[in-house]
């Protein structure tokens, strides 16, 4: 995520472009001699490859080559996944959820490629699906892998553990804790167990997956809509054998990704239709395509909380099943991001949590915005309403008393909280005002959080300033529709007091571009603009020395004035200072720099968290209590943005992904039907219209000025997602008692809940 | 089988041979050049390929070419004048009503059409129009906010 100098959407030419059709996407990237992909995608859950018959297939003209699980052979690391990696570039002998890709076919156009995937046949044996978290771990499933997992889990520290493979597909555990729960548990006045569900959703990122790459002799250059360029270079190289500086990836803007776009997907693939085709090879999945690539985890969490007899928070433990789908993707950071957050942004005297990730026979889960947070916050803030329920106290009164204080870490040797979670929540309430008490209206809060910047990431960056004052910022941080590259010049052009339009913003390209470890985890505005912070520092420095040795004094004497030295009461136009001592086109002032978070085992995560993304989350609903309908009449979003660079990209963030966890908790969700999806395709798959939103839908910045990036900023990019689900169940019960614990609240689950209490109070009062 | 059509693509006349499946997206972006109009579900679903026909908006990806024959053919490029912003894509840059970009176009041009309809639509109305271009980006505010301050300029320029 990322936020911009006010005034930047019309004085930054990239934006000028999104409004004009000029912008590059790597959907329009087309090259000579370019040929086109099409996939063969399993139709079975769970089936052996007996074999694959492309005879027919190879008979069409204009088809020009096919990939199989065959061509893989001759690579050495055929395998991708975030720390374990289990996923192969293409099947090999074995299909592990309908969608699975069997065959890559490369031809002259996409209706040739097309048609020859139809003419290719395969021969399956089918194996029992495992649909479910609950088929895969009964007992005697089949496993879904026979071999131990490849890799290793990602970093940790204190009070983290994990276990790779624990039982039968289970892919990963990942264990955090500190304090005695049991002792604190044992002796808490109240103790509450409840159980919470949430649902699989896909990113619909309106541009689909796409990739154009080809060779030449030994070394691979790929367009990519990706958002790590890094990342996918370094699979690349591991995947194939060579070189890091063999591959080449270019980024340029990316039309939409939330997470889906994060780390290496069909890229290795491409490469290697590319090179077997000998060609420049374009692979544009379509919509139905990227419903089958990756999706957020569904999730169950069991969460045990005890309290004293002053309504303080003492212990929780929590047992989380992520269910993972058929490969790793991201599910290792997914697991340890879900158990770490487990607690939300309240003080503990103990934490004992551990998440599962299960294997099925469904579509990947990964990244998603919100990481786990999503999951964590939904469980957490659910259930703080329903223990102050019971308790008979308001629920912002149990949040109250218990939130993390400013400076107060999250956890036991890692940061402090980096913002006012009291002074919020009380901005969110006055924006939230009470409406006259009807029946079936209610209201509803929550906090949400998460942290941002991920673990020991580094980025580096290089500014270069030329002699007529002009800015170039150069850093890995690619557009991903946050405004990051916007952010980026506007940091530049603050450190060296230059205006925010003598900035550009250089093409990202792994053969030029100072390297990150990719735009995700909210970390852009942070740490790589730490890194751009820097580096235009190191280039005003170098501006200044040459001056001073220019007019032969100390460079501490001098100051930048407009595009001038200072010297007391001297002003020497710098132009003509650059010009008559370099001659020729002029000069760079090539400022490098770099930021690195240090890896510290004492701290749970391996790292300290760089940042923290509050979200603080209102709703008003009217719920119908005969259909089961609910309304959401006014919703309103807060995240804390430190110091925000341009207010409107902070709200455009906010209320972008409170969108889409408003749409996951109402009605969106990819719904199996037996092995397949019921729903995985462009229409009906139900994305938020402009008409669906809430009729008050609003968000607040908050600029706390607390953040760790330059002047007190930070990321909020996932903010947003994290406590809206939460926020709308707890209106919902409080407008009509229905305590909902499953999203999304459908109007048969609102009507469920509101029979079960009725059949409470029918018992009670017995 | 090849089809002749003759029709006017932002504001020039072009008569060219296309086939009886090409869709107006393709042809537009393949032989004209115009890639500002954007493809994501290829099923007449998100309106992000959306362009004018006859001042109408309608899916370039769900519509054959030849069904466009001797009609007016407006794409984002085609909008403003020499090197300015139309007022629409002026208000998009200045409410920020954008983040990736990919819906903009097919939104600029659906939000065109609507403001030759109704100069001064209100914001329900808004909302019901747009129900055909997805933005899974904006959550929507800030396209409403611009389609506003558009309809604003356009009543002020009158
Ligand atoms: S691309 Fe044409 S409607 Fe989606
Ligand atoms: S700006 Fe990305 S889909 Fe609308």
């Amino acid at each position: 995520m990322s936020a911009v100098a006010s005034t930047s959407h019309e004085g930054f030419a990239e934006f000028r472009k999104k409004v004009t059709g000029g912008g590059v996407y790597a959907f329009d990237i087309c090259v000579d001699r370019m040929l086109h992909g099409k996939l063969l995608r399993s139709p079975h859950a769970h089936a052996r490859i007996r074999s694959i018959d492309l005879r027919a297939a190879l008979q069409i003209p204009g088809v020009v080559s096919i990939i199989t699980g065959e061509d893989l052979r001759d690579l050495p690391d055929p395998y991708y996944g975030v720390g374990l990696r289990d996923q192969p570039v293409i099947a090999m002998d074995r299909v592990r959820y309908a969608g699975d890709v069997v065959a890559a076919v490369t031809a002259v156009d996409e209706q040739t490629a097309f048609r020859a995937t139809q003419a290719i046949m395969v021969d399956y044996e089918p194996l029992p699906a495992l649909m479910s978290v609950a088929a895969a771990l009964a007992p005697g499933a089949p496993l879904i892998f026979e071999e131990p997992t490849r890799g290793g889990s990602p970093v940790l520290g204190a009070g983290s553990g994990f276990r790779i493979d624990p039982a039968p597909n289970v892919l990963y555990e990942y264990s955090f804790a500190y304090g005695d729960a049991d002792h604190w548990l044992g002796a808490a006045d109240q103790v509450f167990t409840d159980t919470f569900d949430i649902s699989r959703i896909n990113h619909y990122h309106l541009e689909p997956y796409v990739n154009v790459a080809w060779w030449s002799g030994s070394r691979v250059e790929m367009w990519s809509c990706n958002q790590d360029p890094f990342v996918l270079r370094a699979d690349i190289s591991r995947i194939f054998g060579m070189p890091v500086n063999d591959v080449r990836i270019h980024t340029p803007l990316i039309g939409g990704g939330f997470g889906g776009k994060s780390y290496c997907k069909m890229e290795p693939l491409l490469a290697l239709m590319a090179r077997k085709a000998g060609a420049p090879v374009r692979l544009a999945l379509s919509m139905d395509e990227s419903l089958l690539t990756l999706v957020k985890h569904p999730a169950s969490l069991t969460l045990t909380t005890g309290l004293d007899a002053h309504g303080r928070l003492l212990a929780r433990r929590a047992r989380i099943d992520l269910d993972g789908g058929a490969y790793c993707d991201a599910s290792t950071l997914v697991a340890i991001k879900t158990g770490f957050r487990i607690g939300g942004p309240y003080a503990w005297k103990a934490i004992d949590s551990c998440a599962r990730v299960i294997r099925t026979t469904t579509v990947p889960s990964g990244s998603f915005r919100g990481f786990g947070g999503t999951q964590a916050s939904w469980a957490s803030e659910r259930q703080m309403d329903m223990i102050a329920r019971r308790r008979g106290e308001y629920p912002l009164a149990l949040r109250r008393r218990n939130l993390l204080k400013v400076g107060q870490p999250f956890a036991p040797n890692d940061s402090g909280m980096d913002c006012d979670l009291a002074a919020g929540l009380d901005q969110l309430v006055a924006q939230m005002p009470p409406a006259a008490r009807k029946s079936g209206r209610g209201m509803g809060f929550a906090i949400g959080i998460k942290d941002a910047g991920g673990t020991g990431n580094h980025a580096q960056a290089q500014v270069r300033l030329n002699q007529r004052g002009d800015v170039m910022v150069s850093a890995a941080a690619v557009d991903i529709g946050q405004g990051g590259p916007a952010a980026m010049c506007a940091i530049a052009t603050q450190a060296l007091g230059r205006p925010f339009g003598s900035a550009t913003y250089a093409a990202v390209d792994t053969e030029h571009t100072p390297p990150d470890n990719g735009t995700h985890v909210s970390c852009a505005t942070t740490i790589t603009g730490l890194a751009v912070e820097a580096a235009a520092l190191d280039a005003r420095a170098q501006l200044l020395a040459f001056g001073a040795a220019r007019l032969g004094c100390a460079a501490a004497d001098l100051e930048l004035e407009g595009w001038s030295l200072r010297h007391g009461a001297e002003l020497h136009p710098l132009e003509p200072m650059i010009r008559s001592y370099y001659g020729g086109v002029g000069w760079e002032f090539a400022g490098r720099g770099s930021f690195k978070e240090p890896y510290n085992p004492a701290t749970p995560m391996g790292a300290r968290n760089v940042s923290w993304m509050p979200c603080w989350s209102g709703a008003e609903v009217e719920v119908d209590g005969e259909t089961g309908q609910v309304a959401v009449l006014r919703l309103v979003v807060g995240a804390d943005a430190g110091r925000a660079l341009d207010l409107g990209a902070c709200h455009g963030q906010i209320e972008g992904a409170a969108a889409q966890a408003f749409a996951q908790a109402m009605f969106e969700e990819l719904r199996y039907q037996g092995e397949s999806p019921a729903n995985a395709t462009p229409l009906t798959y139900r994305v938020p219209r402009a008409a669906d939103m809430p009729a008050a839908f609003s968000s607040f910045v908050a600029e706390h000025g607390l953040g760790a990036g330059p002047g007190g900023l930070k990321g909020i990019g996932e903010a947003g997602m994290v406590g809206i689900a939460a926020a709308i169940a707890n209106a919902i019960e409080d407008a009509c008692g229905a305590s909902l614990t499953r999203i999304p609240f459908t109007p048969e689950r609102v009507l469920e809940a509101l029979d079960a209490q009725s059949s409470n109070i029918c018992a009670a009062s017995k | 089988m090849t089809i002749p059509v003759s029709l006017v693509i932002n504001g020039k006349t072009q008569a060219f041979d296309v086939g009886a499946h090409h869709v107006v997206a393709d042809v537009l972006r393949e032989r004209f050049g115009l890639t500002g109009c954007k493809v994501g579900c290829d099923q007449g679903v998100c309106g992000a390929c959306t362009v004018l026909v006859d001042g109408a908006p309608v899916t370039g990806c769900a519509t054959f070419m030849f069904a466009v024959d001797g009609r007016e053919v407006t794409t984002i490029e085609g909008l403003g004048l020499d090197g300015a912003l139309s007022p629409v894509q002026q208000a998009f840059l200045a409410a920020g009503a954008f983040q990736c970009g990919f819906c903009t176009a097919g939104m600029i041009l659906s939000v065109t059409a609507l403001l030759l309809r109704d100069r001064d639509p209100d914001e329900a109305t808004i909302r019901q129009w747009l129900a055909g271009n997805i933005c899974r980006c904006t959550g929507y505010n800030a396209i409403v906010e611009a389609v506003r301050r558009a309809a604003r300029q356009v009543a002020e320029a009158s």
